[in-house]
Order: C-alpha cells, then sequence, then structure tokens
C-alpha cells in the first residue's frame, strides 16, 4: 500500500458518419492498486471493427488479469476472432497497460502508435523489447513510474487526424508529444488529458473524423480525501460528535447548508461570513468559516453537483462551464470530481420542518436520495466513497 | 444600519437572490452606501415566512413583490 492511486480516463470518436467506434478500451481492475487496461482498434470501421476491438479488448484484459501469458492471450485471439472476408486476416491493433501497486508498469504494444510517457512534463523515452509471436511484432516494456507520469495512448486515428485537410500527412508523434507537453499541466486528470487531446484531433479533422479516434491516459498521482459535510444530525446531542469526526479527517473540507454551515461555525468558535455575489443566478452564494475549505449552502446546490457529475463523462469535453465558474456548485464538482480519491461523506438526517413543504424541492428525501445517487456516481468514476450518517 | 437578507435553501426557493439585487439597486440609488450594510445569511430559522430579512436585529418577511415598501417603511424611514 501507498498513497498513490492511478487514474484512467478515455475518450473516443467515431469516424464521421458511423454509428459505432471500432475502437475499444477496457479496464480491468483487478484491485484498488493493480489494473489492466487494454485500447483495440478494430480493423476497418462500423460494426465488424466495432465487434473486433471488444472481443480483442475484453479477451485480453481477462486474460491478463488472470495471470496468462502473452503468447496465449495472443494465440486465443487468432483463434476467436472472425476473419474478415475482404481482407482474410481477423485482428485488431492493441495496446495494454498494466499497472501494479501504482508503482510499476508493464506496457505491451501491437501496431498502435506508440504509446507517449510524460514525466515531469517532458516526453520520457522508455526502453522496448520486441518479441515475434506469430508473427506479429509485439513491443514490450517494463518501467517503474513516478508520482504524475501520464501514460497516453491512442488508436490510429489520432495520428491520421488533419490528413489531407488542414495538414498533408495527419500529424505524428513528435507533434502529439509537442502539443502534450505544451499543454497538460501536473494536476490534469486522466479525463482532461485525454479529451485535451482527442478535441484537438477533432479540429484537425475539421470536425468530421476520417476514422475511428480513441485517447486513453492512465496517471499516476497521489491520493486525495475531500470531506463533505451534509445537514445537521438528527439528534442535537451528536453535534459534537459529528463535526470532532469530520474535522479529525485528513484532506479538504467542505461544509454544505446553512443550518449544517452555522453548527460548523459554533464548533470552530467562528464566525459564517456569508457573500452576496450570485455568481451563478440559481446557487446561493458562498460563505467563509475560517478553518473549513469551503462552506455553501445545501440542497439546492447539492442537486446542481449531481447534475454536473452526471454528465462528467458523458459530454466530452473538457470545458465544462463548471470547471471555470467560481460558484459554490462549480466549486465542489471541481473538489468532488476532479481533485478527490477519497470522498467522505458526513450526513446529517435531521428533518428541517419548513422543507417538508409540497412546494419547495427540497425536502427530507430529496436530500437523501441526492447523497445516495451522488455517492454511487462518484463510486462509478473509480473514487472510493464512505457514506457516514448522523 | 445592517440590513440582511437569508440566502438559505428556503428563502432561496422563495426570491432571496430578487429581494438582494432589488436592495443593491436601491441602497444605490438612494446612495446611502455608507450608511446601510447589506449582508447575506445562511438560514435564520425563519424558513416559513422567507425571505427572512433583518434590520438591526429586526426580523420581517420580505418577498420579491414587496421589498420595495419594505425599503421604504423600514429602512428609509428608520435612517
Amino acid at each position: 500500500m501507498n498513497d498513490l492511486c492511478t487514474d484512467i480516463g478515455f475518450v473516443s470518436v467515431n469516424k464521421f458518419g458511423e454509428q459505432l467506434c471500432g475502437d475499444h478500451v477496457e479496464v480491468i481492475d483487478q484491485s484498488d492498486d493493480n489494473h489492466v487496461v487494454v485500447l483495440a482498434d478494430g480493423l476497418g470501421s462500423g460494426v465488424k471493427a466495432s465487434i473486433l476491438s471488444t472481443l480483442t479488448s475484453t479477451i485480453i484484459s481477462t486474460m491478463v488479469a488472470n495471470g496468462m501469458s502473452l503468447e496465449s492471450c495472443v494465440d486465443t485471439i487468432a483463434a476467436t476472432l472472425p476473419i474478415c472476408e475482404v481482407r482474410k486476416v481477423a485482428y485488431s491493433t492493441f495496446t495494454i497497460v498494466r499497472t501494479i501497486d501504482n508503482r510499476e508498469a508493464e506496457i505491451i504494444q501491437y501496431d498502435n502508435p506508440k504509446l507517449i510517457l510524460l514525466r515531469d512534463g517532458k516526453s520520457f523515452d522508455y526502453p522496448q523489447t520486441e518479441t515475434k509471436i506469430d508473427g506479429k511484432t509485439i513491443f514490450k516494456t517494463k518501467i517503474d513510474l513516478h508520482e504524475n507520469d501520464f501514460l497516453v495512448f491512442t488508436s490510429d486515428g489520432a495520428i491520421w487526424a488533419g490528413v489531407g485537410t488542414t495538414m498533408n500527412f495527419g500529424w505524428q508523434r513528435e507533434e502529439i508529444v509537442e502539443f502534450l507537453e505544451k499543454m497538460v499541466r501536473p494536476d490534469f486528470t486522466a479525463k482532461t488529458v485525454s479529451s485535451l487531446l482527442l478535441d484537438e484531433c477533432c479540429r484537425l479533422y475539421g470536425g468530421k473524423p476520417g476514422d475511428d479516434t480513441t485517447v486513453c491516459t492512465v496517471k499516476i498521482r497521489r491520493r486525495r480525501s475531500v470531506n463533505l459535510l451534509f445537514g445537521p444530525p438528527r439528534d442535537p446531542k451528536d453535534v459534537n460528535k459529528m463535526m470532532s469526526l469530520f474535522f479529525a479527517k485528513e484532506g479538504k473540507h467542505i461544509v454544505s447548508g446553512g443550518t449544517t454551515s452555522t453548527l460548523a461555525g459554533e464548533y470552530l468558535g467562528k464566525p459564517v461570513e456569508t457573500q452576496l455575489d450570485y455568481l451563478d443566478p440559481d446557487i446561493p452564494p458562498i460563505a467563509k468559516i475560517e478553518g473549513v475549505d469551503l462552506v455553501t449552502e445545501g440542497v439546492i446546490t447539492m442537486s446542481r453537483v449531481l447534475e454536473y457529475a452526471n454528465s462528467y463523462g458523458e459530454t466530452d469535453s473538457v470545458y465544462a462551464d463548471w470547471n471555470v465558474k467560481e460558484d459554490g456548485a462549480s466549486r465542489i464538482a471541481r473538489l468532488l470530481l476532479e481533485e478527490a480519491t477519497d470522498v467522505n461523506f458526513f450526513v446529517g438526517t435531521a428533518i428541517n420542518p419548513a422543507h417538508q413543504n409540497p412546494d419547495l424541492p427540497i425536502n427530507f428525501n430529496i436530500k437523501m436520495h441526492l447523497v445516495e445517487e451522488l455517492s454511487e456516481r462518484l463510486k462509478s468514476l473509480g473514487k472510493r466513497v464512505k457514506v457516514s450518517y448522523f | 444600519m445592517k440590513v440582511t437578507v437569508c440566502i438559505g435553501s428556503s428563502c432561496h426557493l422563495k426570491g432571496s437572490r430578487a429581494v438582494v439585487e432589488r436592495l443593491q439597486q436601491l441602497v444605490a440609488e438612494h446612495d446611502l452606501k455608507d450608511r446601510v450594510e447589506l449582508s447575506g445569511k445562511f438560514c435564520m430559522g425563519n424558513c416559513r415566512n422567507g425571505v427572512s430579512v433583518t434590520v438591526d436585529d429586526e426580523l420581517f418577511s420580505v418577498s420579491p413583490e414587496t421589498v420595495d415598501d419594505f425599503f421604504k417603511q423600514n429602512v428609509l424611514a428608520k435612517l
């Protein structure tokens, strides 16, 4: 166990006019600290490519995850995949990244553009050994990983971007490296880096990708906890217990809720300084309490956070509004979705009688439902989530 | 004089923002920036009768429709 973790984020676009993507990414979490990621690019495009790449990535990831040798994986694929009528071959190209304890990576590459390892903001030239299996040349690498290493790998759609339109020969690996070295900052998430590169490819393609394009990033980062206090405890006698547990936690602290922030202020012996700036017309302004990283209103703000969380990863744009806005909901979204690897919810179950008015969309059930939905969503994004009720 | 508007959930839904913005306007129009301090507060424990506004320590219920009258009667008149 160390305090590092692996952040994996990938995005794809389909070839212009295609309904299905011929690239497929499969992620298997063997444990919190061991992951297998396979990016497969099926021959051609459309349904055939999609089936090939899905089969390839699923077979490889399952077999590698179960400790099978690479030779048997490749044999199995060769024996399993349907043969293309036109081309008389059956394969898809692939890149496999396997991380071990967040400290070591095994990289296996077959015919996809060569993986780029960004270390300290620069492309790092890693050693490769060549193996031939069934006449296929496969490159293997075993390498130690550092904090804030980015492993960026793509399907060949990325390097064909712009061929014949904005550029004569597409952009080559060197240009992609240059782009990444210029754009990527150490605090970017894997998802952000993938989206940045994919957006650039789409731009070069003039919005009409000539091939399925997929970018996958694996980032090694330090674990970060964010703690969120939401609502007063049901039994007022538990306020001190709830507060002391909450503030004892390592990491950032968010207090969400009007009464809740008053209680937190009393516990800390600090005033709650509310601001009157409506940075988003629908979200109540934030407040400040010394010793708390962020203080916001409760249910309305959290409902918006849930909306952001649900659309996170669905829309491929990095430039979501909440990335740059400073209202309470955007700030919570950044902390929970981007910064945190571990989220601890401290949920108070007191019922505010004034909120039980059927005309108001903020009653108790809605509140509890919010927490449940948000924590499920955060879990599905690969975060460790703990919810404690008081 | 200190005028505090509740911006908690319940009052927010009943129009805190409109009340705050109108009060800011009125204060500016009457050139009272030096004499009236506008501030916000999360939840004054009077959620049923929002939007809650206090003038110094006296509590009022204001709505976006009544904010002009409120300002005349309880802010201007008392300065």
